[in-house]
């Protein structure tokens, strides 16, 4: 099925009931309120007021009080990039998994979560909590970050909706919440019962729908994901109690199943058993390329093979031969936009990843700024832009392919196909690339020597013995 | 459950925890420390290049109040504060720490998830700036009112729940408005103060009647607040995020939003349904059966030379709605005793009434109790609907000799259809209140809150609130 070019309808803000919303709360005023609401409304702020009264002698409280007031002179951790800085360290953590999502630059796993950005911020952090006689070593360190990821992947496959790239809620924010307080609760050595509890709580703090995917609020779903698995895995150890079946399936009375339509959770094999492997082994990770939703690599490389047979074949990369651009990805709404309008979307689009391939040989940072997204010759080029949707061509990153076929006012057609870009799992990014990568992004806020540090650190990791120097040195 | 291998723990959940505690170094091969330290590199770099972006601006911006002197009252405390997102966090989990807040229709905890926030948010303020008790007033109104209008949205939220514990979901959204509205966001920044809410909420049931349960309230207190600090902060949503299936609707199966009516002679919820408050601290259900339990008490005392003849009951069955939440025929702790129809209706059998103090560790092992729990049965008719506008519970006692003692209630006392009276509504928050505030403060809140609209500077409550002695403030209790 062929899809013309669409036109974007922007719906008026009093249109959408989300606007309607957002109209009520900031116009409603004090006279709108009848007497009848007043009186109500009063009785319940004094009865709301007395219970909590109350419910501040409860040991439950106790406990959420103790760990809030660590917070009131502890900023211990560091922030990515600001030397000088510290903050306490959930909000450290907070930061850091918003900086490591901000750019969709991030790690993607099978089946699909960005799996490092929910851990790794919440034990730096934790790192520099621990006083210094009891600091982990860069053994702990990956071991925790080892079960985090391990957690993670576990969960995945507990739904057959997980193989496919997500329409209802963002995985990190779901899996990842969960991966963090595991991570933590490893690094902080919490027992069985206490790993048990992280668990539950960091349930209740996760899931964050699909819809702010490709908007400014989603880099919060990774941060979110790995500042409140930190913060649970603390409460759990100061003694904080959850549901000890939050990850089986309860019917009529739903755990971590809620956030599913299909749920069949399967047992974890006890580690160091022949039955257990960490899924890691098995399945590898993609590494970006350049900072865009993972779907846009496919599409990027089929453009790139294209635009070389063209170059080859007209002498340059001349858009005004070309009739129309025809792209074969799979069906997903939210990276399917044919004018993206803000760097975000820009990210999260087939078409204008496609597009700039083709304008400038190559797709990187540069190509999301705003002067970028909106240059004329991209947006022309936008414009002749159709897409199919084949049905062999699945959302999933495993299966999906991209194709990009050019069809020339000539009659000729001139087609690229990628199945699996190079930094896909299939085909891993080489050791150089991987530090070019690092290189490249570390040197736009640090000096070399730190960048050459923090190499030499991860490359050493196991034989470290304060981990905590990780995180000093960013 | 399909697992092919054999279960070394007894439940999925355990097992997880067995795991994650029982794995060692030993166990990491080299191909999993290899590729994980290729993932440590790469997310660390791109992690300091995305320190150059906009949205990490904005949110260390917001992260950084943390560390200056920003702080709200924690409510019975005057030893310290704390800042104001932890104000709201540590007062909501205080209010929804016994389950002894109110309860609205679509059920959901409506006040505990918004109050705490507007009040912590009021005491941050700049000096200059005064809230008055009527901006707080409205805030909270129009925090409650968008909690009622999502509730709305479906058709599961008019019983009591399954998958999500609804202060989670809409509780923070309201939080959000609430705050948005403290704050005079403007019309874009409200839009993203919601869109950035949804990405906080949802906390699923199976944590009720467990310790985490309060939480739900805290957080959502606390994360509505967030969201509606970064919306100020510039920072951006979906704009639509009430309107997709992947945004709000995320949160339910059948999900159907509706636009709010215009504001001329705006039709408030809370005008058409009031909320329930309760008597004693346990889950709403429990209310209907300790009303008829108490009576069914009566009657069997009058019958009995006014003696309460516990060996010669035989059998207890209560009628309630199926839920399975609530249905827990030997709770353990205080958490599960709060939530459990057996427990309440035992407890109201073997006191006459139910209290704070029904739920003491001494009172939740007495052996009496324990014997009536072995003799109680649930029953569960098919017209005994589980939603808290329609429910009823019905409490039958068998004796030996064949005799039986019943009593069915449809709405209990402090149920919207037959609210607390003024003085009871008093009486209440007395008691909750005069342990651990001063009688100066217990009055003086009393007053300010009856006040609220004509109160010039709201402070005066959260001084309260802190337990400052009163006498100093009597000249700050000022009415316009």
């Amino acid at each position: 099925m062929i899809v013309g070019p669409q036109v974007v309808a922007r719906s008026a803000p009093e249109d959408t009931v989300t606007g309607s919303f957002a109209s009520f709360i900031s116009a409603a005023r004090a006279e709108h309120l009848s007497q009848t609401v007043r009186q109500r409304s009063k009785r319940m702020i004094l009865d709301s007021l007395g219970v909590g009264l109350v419910g501040s002698t409860t040991r439950v409280f106790d406990i959420a009080l103790r760990y809030c007031r660590l917070y009131s002179s502890v900023a211990v951790s560091s922030v990515y990039g600001k030397p000088g800085v510290k903050l306490s360290p959930t909000l450290a953590a907070f930061t850091n998994g918003v900086a490591t999502h901000s750019m969709d630059f991030d790690d993607t796993w099978h089946p699909a979560t960005h799996p490092s950005g929910a851990v790794l911020p919440a034990l730096l952090a934790a790192s520099q909590m621990l006083p210094q006689n009891t600091k982990p070593s860069g053994l702990d360190f990956l071991l925790a970050f080892n079960v985090g990821l391990e957690v993670q992947g576990r969960l995945m496959h507990f739904s057959t909706e997980a193989h496919d790239i997500p329409k209802r809620f963002h995985p990190p924010s779901v899996v990842g919440t969960l991966g963090s307080a595991a991570a933590t609760a490893k690094l902080l050595s919490l027992s069985s019962a206490q790993c048990c509890h992280a668990l539950g709580i960091a349930a209740s703090l996760a899931g964050a729908p699909m819809a702010n995917a490709a908007t400014q609020a989603k880099p919060l779903h990774v941060g979110n994901a790995t500042r409140l698995g930190l913060e649970a895995a603390l409460l759990a150890a100061r003694g904080m109690e959850a549901s000890p079946l939050i990850l089986d399936d309860i019917p009529g009375c739903s755990g971590f199943s809620a956030f599913y339509g299909v749920y069949q959770p399967k047992p974890l094999p006890a580690p160091g058993q022949q039955d257990h492997q960490f899924l890691l082994e098995k399945q590898d990770i993609a590494f970006k390329r350049f900072p865009a939703h993972l779907g846009m690599h496919w599409v990027v490389d089929a453009a790139l093979s294209v635009r070389n047979l063209f170059v080859n074949y007209a002498g340059s990369f001349s858009p005004a031969l070309i009739r129309s651009i025809l792209l074969k990805i799979p069906v997903s709404k939210y990276i399917n936009r044919p004018f993206p309008s803000s760097e975000h979307q820009a990210r999260h689009s087939f078409q204008f990843n496609a597009c700039a391939a083709l304008l400038d040989g190559e797709v990187g940072l540069g190509s999301f700024s705003e002067s970028s997204i909106q240059r004329q010759e991209l947006r022309e080029l936008l414009g002749k832009v159709v897409v199919e949707h084949p049905e062999d061509n699945v959302a999933n990153f495993d299966k999906m392919y991209g194709e990009v076929a050019l069809l020339l006012h000539t009659g000729d057609v001139l087609t690229g196909k990628c199945d699996t870009f190079y930094g896909h799992w299939r085909k891993p990014l080489s050791k150089e690339s991987l530090l070019k990568k690092f290189r490249s992004n570390a040197s736009h806020v640090l000096p070399e020597e730190k960048v050459e540090a923090i190499i030499a650190l991860v490359d050493n990791l196991e034989d470290l013995s304060d981990s905590s120097q990780l995180a000093c040195s960013l | 459950m399909h697992h092919p291998c054999k279960m070394w723990a007894k439940t999925v959940t355990e097992n997880f925890a067995k795991v994650i505690h029982g794995l060692n170094a030993n166990q990491l091969t080299d191909q999993v420390i290899q590729r994980s330290k290729r993932m440590i590199l790469d997310t660390l770099g791109v992690g300091l290049l995305g320190t150059s972006t906009e949205v990490c601006h904005k949110v260390a911006q917001y992260s950084k109040i943390y560390s200056s002197d920003l702080s709200s009252t924690i409510w019975g405390h005057l030893d310290f504060q704390l800042p104001p997102l932890y104000a709201a966090f540590v007062n909501g989990v205080a209010v929804h720490s016994m389950d002894f807040d109110d309860t609205w229709h679509p059920a959901t905890h409506p006040s505990g998830v918004v109050l705490p926030a507007v009040i912590a948010l009021s005491e941050a303020f700049p000096q200059k700036k005064k809230i008055s008790g009527l901006d707080l007033l409205l805030a909270f109104n129009v925090g409650i009112e968008v909690q009622g209008r999502l509730l709305h949205f479906s058709r599961e939220a008019r019983n009591i729940p399954k998958r999500f514990h609804p202060p989670a979901v809409v509780g923070t959204m309201g939080s959000a408005a609430a705050c948005a509205k403290l704050l005079a966001l403007d019309q874009l920044e409200c839009k993203n103060a919601l869109a950035i809410a949804a990405s906080y909420a949802g906390a699923p049931l199976a944590n009720a009647a467990t310790q985490i349960k309060p939480l739900h309230v805290g957080n959502a207190a606390k994360h509505g607040l967030e969201a509606a600090c970064l919306a100020l902060q510039g920072l951006q949503g979906n704009q639509q995020i009430l309107d997709m299936e992947s945004g709000m609707g995320a949160f339910y199966t059948d999900y159907n939003p509706q636009a709010l009516p215009t504001l001329q002679s705006y039709p408030w919820l809370l005008d058409q349904q009031d909320v329930a408050i309760k008597r004693f601290p346990a889950h709403l259900a429990t209310h209907w059966v300790a009303d008829a339990a108490s009576s069914v008490r009566r009657k069997l005392v009058e019958n009995s030379e006014n003696s309460l003849p516990l060996d010669k009951i035989e059998k207890v069955i209560l009628k309630v709605p199926e839920v399975k939440y609530v249905n827990r025929p030997s709770p353990a702790s205080e958490h599960e005793a709060r939530h459990s129809f057996q427990f309440v209706a035992c407890s109201a059998l073997l006191d006459g009434s139910m209290s704070v103090q029904s739920f003491t560790s001494e009172n939740i092992h007495r052996p009496a109790l324990w014997e009536l729990l072995c003799k109680t049965q649930l029953e569960h008719p098919p017209d005994n609907t589980p939603s808290f506008d329609s429910l009823y519970c019905q409490v039958t006692v068998t004796l030996q000799d064949g005799n039986t003692i019943s009593d069915c209630c449809t709405t209990f006392y402090g149920h919207w259809r037959k609210p607390l009276k003024k003085e009871d509504l008093e009486k209440k928050f007395q008691s909750n209140a005069l342990g651990i505030l001063p009688t100066e403060a217990v009055e003086g809140i009393i007053e300010t809150v009856y006040n609220l609209e004509k109160v010039e500077d709201c402070s005066v409550l959260s001084t309260f609130l802190s337990g400052q002695s009163a006498r100093a403030l009597t000249e700050k209790l000022r009415f316009l």
